[in-house]
C-alpha cells in the first residue's frame, strides 16, 4: 500500500486518504490543458481508484474538458495521466473500447428502435453484430427495457432514453462507466432505479463508476469518493466520509438560557451556529463533549439531547466553496452555473 | 437484484397455509382446489399495491467476448448505412428515399429496356439509337435529361441530407467519438456509404447496360476489345460523379443540423450553377462559366475521357481542375466540420 500525496487545496487539511496504486483506474499527474490563454485544466494530480466515484464543479470548472482528457480524445497541453493503466496521450483507442461512456444529453436516434441503437453501438465497439444483438438484449434487460426494447427511441420517456444510454455504455461489459448526470431530467422513480442500476454494477458487477452530477444526494447515494474540480483546479478529493470529517460537528438539544450557553461556548474559543434549542459546535477533539457539557452546567441549561451531526456532501460542498473564499447559498447556486 | 421488489406479494387474507409444512386437510384440500371456503364471509379483492405481471431481477451479466480490430468498426458503421436502405435495424432511411432509389434505379435501366428490347425483336434502328456506343455510354452516366441532371442529384440529395447533420442535431456524434472511432474513420465510412449507394445506382445500372449488350447481342471479343476502355472510362465518370456529389453534399450536411438545408442546398448549388452558366453561355456564347457548374464540370472531363463530342468551348483541363478545387474546398470544410462534433455536449 502506498500512500498518495495529499492532493489539491485542502492539502493542509491533513486529509488521510490513501489509495491502493494497483487499484487505480484514473490517475493524472500535473495535468494540464490550455486553449490559449484560458486553462482549461490546471495542473491536476488525481487519484481515482476502483468503486464509484462523482466529479462534482460548477459550470466551468473543467469537467467536460476533463472528461474528454480521459476519453483520449484531446491533447494534453502538458502533464500526464492514465486510465486504466493506459497513457491517454498514447492508448486513446484502447482506453475508449475498455470505458463506457454515457453522455450528459441526448445520443440516441430517435426513428431507430431500442435494441438495435445498444446493438449498433456495441458494433462501434468492435463486436460481431450477432454478440452485440445477443449482449444487446441482456443490457437492455438489466437497465429494465427488457419489455420495451423493440419500441422506437423516440416513443421513451427521458428515463427510458437514459436507461438506453446506459444501456449503449454497458453493452461490452466495460471496467470503467462515465456516466454524466445520468440522473437528469429523471423523475424520482426512474431516478431512484438509475442510481439503484448504477450501484448494483459497481457492488454486483464489480465495475468502476465515474460520475458527473450536480445533484449531491445522488453523488453521495451512489458514490464513496468524490473529485472537486472548481476554475480547472482540484478543489478536493478522496473518500467522502473522510472528507466529512472537515466539517465535523456535535448537535447539541437544550432546554433553557440556549443564547448564554452559546455564548459561553464561544467566549471559550469554540465555533458556533444555533437555531433556537438545537446548536453545532465545531468538534475540535474528544475534549469538545465535556467543555460543551461544562458550558451547559455554568449556563444553567438542561442539554436534553447531544450527538455528533453527519454532514451532507451538500454541507460539506459549502464548507468547501467557503474557504475557497465564496459565499454560496447551496451547491444548486454554484453547480447551476452562477460563478461565485 | 434490485433493492426493491418489483411487486409486493399479495397475502392470503383467508389465512390459510399452503406451505409445505402445512398439514393437509379437507378444506385446506378443498380450497387448493376450488379456492372455495366456507361461503360465509364477505368476499373482498385482492389488490396488489404495485404492478403484477413481471417479475424484474436485476443481474450484472459480465461479457469475456474479446472486441474486433479497426477495420470491424468501420465496417460496422459503413454496413449500418447502405443495409439501411434494403433491411430494418440498421439506419432508418425514409420512405420516401427508399422509394426514389428503387424509382431512379429502374429509371436508369430504361436504356437496358430498350436494347434488350432491339436485340429480342432484331430492330437495327432501334439498336443504334440505345445500344452500347461511346455516345451512349456517356450518356448513360452524364448525358440523358431528366435521369442524370435531374435525378441523381435529387439522389444524392436525399442520401446527404441528414447523414451529418442528424448526429449533430441528435447527439449521436457521441456515440461514435465516445468510443475508438477517429474523426477520418467516421467521415470517410459515411461518405463512402453515400458513394457505394449512388455507385450501386449509377454504376450498377452502367454495368448491366453494357453486359445486357453484350449477352443479347453476342458481342464477340474484337468488340469488347474496342468498347472496353470506353466503359472503364464512363465508369470511372459514374464515380468521379458519385465521389463529386457526396463531397458537395456531406460538406453542407455537416455544416448543418436538419436535412432539409443540406438537401436543398446541394440542388440549389448544382442546379443553380448549371442554369447562371447556360444563361451567360446563351447571351455571350461563352461557356467558361461551366466550370462553376460541378455537373457541367464533370461532363466536360467526362467528356474528354470517354472521347464524345465535346459541347463546351473551353480547354476541359480548367474543368478537370475546377473539379479538383470543388472536391477539395468540400472535403476541407467536411473534414473541419466534423473536427468540431462534441463528445460531451453538441
Amino acid at each position: 500500500m502506498k500512500a498518495a500525496p495529499e492532493r489539491g487545496i485542502f492539502k493542509g487539511l491533513s486529509l488521510s486518504v490513501n489509495f491502493m496504486v494497483e487499484d487505480l483506474v484514473i490517475e493524472s499527474t500535473a495535468l494540464t490543458k490550455a486553449y490559449g490563454p484560458h486553462v482549461a485544466l490546471d495542473s491536476l494530480d488525481i487519484s481515482i481508484s476502483k468503486g464509484a466515484t462523482g466529479l462534482l464543479g460548477p459550470n466551468g470548472a473543467g469537467k467536460s474538458t476533463f472528461l474528454k482528457t480521459i476519453l483520449g480524445l484531446i491533447q494534453l497541453t502538458s502533464g500526464e495521466g492514465k486510465v486504466l493503466g493506459m497513457d491517454i496521450r498514447t492508448k486513446g483507442d484502447e482506453i475508449r473500447q475498455k470505458i463506457g461512456y454515457m453522455p450528459e444529453y441526448d445520443a440516441l436516434n430517435p426513428n431507430m428502435e431500442a435494441i438495435h441503437q445498444v446493438r449498433y453501438s456495441g458494433e462501434l465497439l468492435g463486436m460481431n453484430p450477432s454478440i452485440a444483438l445477443s449482449r444487446a438484449h441482456q443490457t437492455l434487460e438489466y437497465v429494465g427495457l427488457g419489455e420495451q426494447r423493440y419500441r422506437q427511441v423516440s416513443t421513451f420517456s427521458t428515463g427510458m432514453k437514459q436507461a438506453t444510454k446506459l444501456a449503449c455504455a454497458l453493452i461490452h461489459d466495460p471496467q470503467l462507466i462515465i456516466a454524466d448526470e445520468p440522473s437528469n431530467g429523471l423523475d424520482l422513480q426512474a431516478r431512484n432505479f438509475m442510481l439503484n442500476t448504477l450501484q448494483t454494477t459497481v457492488n454486483s458487477g464489480n465495475r468502476s463508476v465515474l460520475m458527473a452530477s450536480h445533484l449531491m444526494e445522488d453523488v453521495e447515494r451512489v458514490c464513496d469518493e468524490i473529485v472537486l474540480l472548481h476554475k480547472g483546479k482540484l478543489a478536493a478529493q478522496g473518500k467522502i466520509q473522510d472528507l466529512k470529517a472537515i466539517d465535523r460537528e456535535i448537535e447539541v438539544h437544550v432546554w433553557g438560557a440556549a443564547s448564554k450557553m452559546e455564548e459561553l461556548l464561544t467566549d471559550r474559543g469554540m465555533k458556533v451556529r444555533r437555531e433556537g434549542r438545537v446548536m453545532r459546535v465545531r468538534h475540535e477533539g474528544e475534549g469538545t463533549y465535556n467543555d460543551v457539557l461544562r458550558a451547559a452546567v455554568d449556563a444553567g441549561s438542561q442539554v436534553r439531547r447531544m450527538h455528533d451531526h453527519e454532514a451532507s456532501l451538500e454541507d460539506l460542498f459549502l464548507v468547501i466553496m467557503e474557504r475557497l473564499g465564496h459565499e454560496a447559498k447551496g451547491s444548486e447556486e454554484l453547480l447551476r452555473g452562477i460563478d461565485p | 437484484m434490485s433493492n426493491e421488489a418489483p411487486f409486493e406479494p399479495v397475502e392470503d387474507k383467508t389465512g390459510a397455509a399452503f406451505d409445505a409444512d402445512a398439514p393437509v386437510t379437507g378444506k385446506a384440500q378443498m380450497q387448493a382446489a376450488w379456492s372455495a371456503d366456507d361461503g360465509e364471509r364477505e368476499s373482498t379483492a385482492q389488490v396488489a399495491s404495485m404492478p403484477q405481471g413481471q417479475i424484474f431481477q436485476q443481474i450484472y451479466q459480465p461479457w469475456e467476448g474479446t472486441l474486433n480490430p479497426k477495420w470491424m468498426r468501420n465496417w460496422a458503421i459503413l454496413r449500418h448505412h447502405v443495409l439501411g436502405i434494403f433491411s430494418k435495424g440498421h439506419r432508418p432511411w425514409g420512405v420516401p428515399t427508399k422509394l426514389f432509389i428503387f424509382f431512379v434505379i429502374l429509371a436508369s435501366l430504361t436504356d437496358v429496356a430498350l436494347t434488350l428490347l432491339a436485340g429480342l425483336i432484331g430492330e437495327t434502328t432501334l439498336y443504334s439509337m440505345f445500344g452500347v456506343n461511346r455516345d451512349n455510354l456517356y450518356g448513360h452516366v452524364m448525358g440523358f435529361w431528366p435521369r442524370n441532371i435531374l435525378y441523381y442529384p435529387v439522389v444524392a440529395a436525399l442520401l446527404v441530407g441528414g447523414m451529418i447533420s442528424e448526429d449533430r442535431a441528435h447527439g449521436t456524434s457521441a456515440l461514435y467519438f465516445s468510443r475508438p472511432i477517429t474523426r477520418f474513420d467516421y467521415a470517410s465510412m459515411k461518405f463512402l456509404s453515400i458513394v457505394i449507394i449512388l455507385f450501386m445506382i449509377i454504376n450498377g445500372t452502367l454495368a448491366v447496360y453494357y453486359f445486357t449488350d453484350i449477352l443479347i447481342m453476342g458481342k464477340g471479343w474484337a468488340w469488347l476489345i474496342d468498347t472496353f476502355p470506353m466503359f472503364l472510362a464512363a465508369f470511372f465518370c459514374g464515380i468521379l460523379l458519385s465521389f463529386t456529389y457526396t463531397s458537395i453534399g456531406l460538406s453542407l450536411s455537416s455544416v448543418s443540423r436538419g436535412r432539409f438545408f443540406p438537401a436543398i442546398g446541394l440542388l440549389a448549388i448544382l442546379m443553380g450553377t448549371k442554369t447562371m452558366a447556360a444563361i451567360i453561355d446563351g447571351l455571350f456564347d461563352k461557356s467558361i462559366l461551366y466550370v462553376i457548374s460541378p455537373y457541367d464540370a464533370i461532363a466536360h472531363v467526362c467528356q474528354a475521357i470517354i472521347g464524345t463530342e465535346m459541347t463546351y468551348s473551353h480547354p476541359w483541363t480548367w474543368s478537370l481542375a475546377s473539379v479538383v478545387i470543388m472536391n477539395g474546398l468540400a472535403l476541407y470544410l467536411l473534414a473541419n466540420r466534423v473536427s468540431s462534433l462534441e463528445v460531451t455536449r453538441e
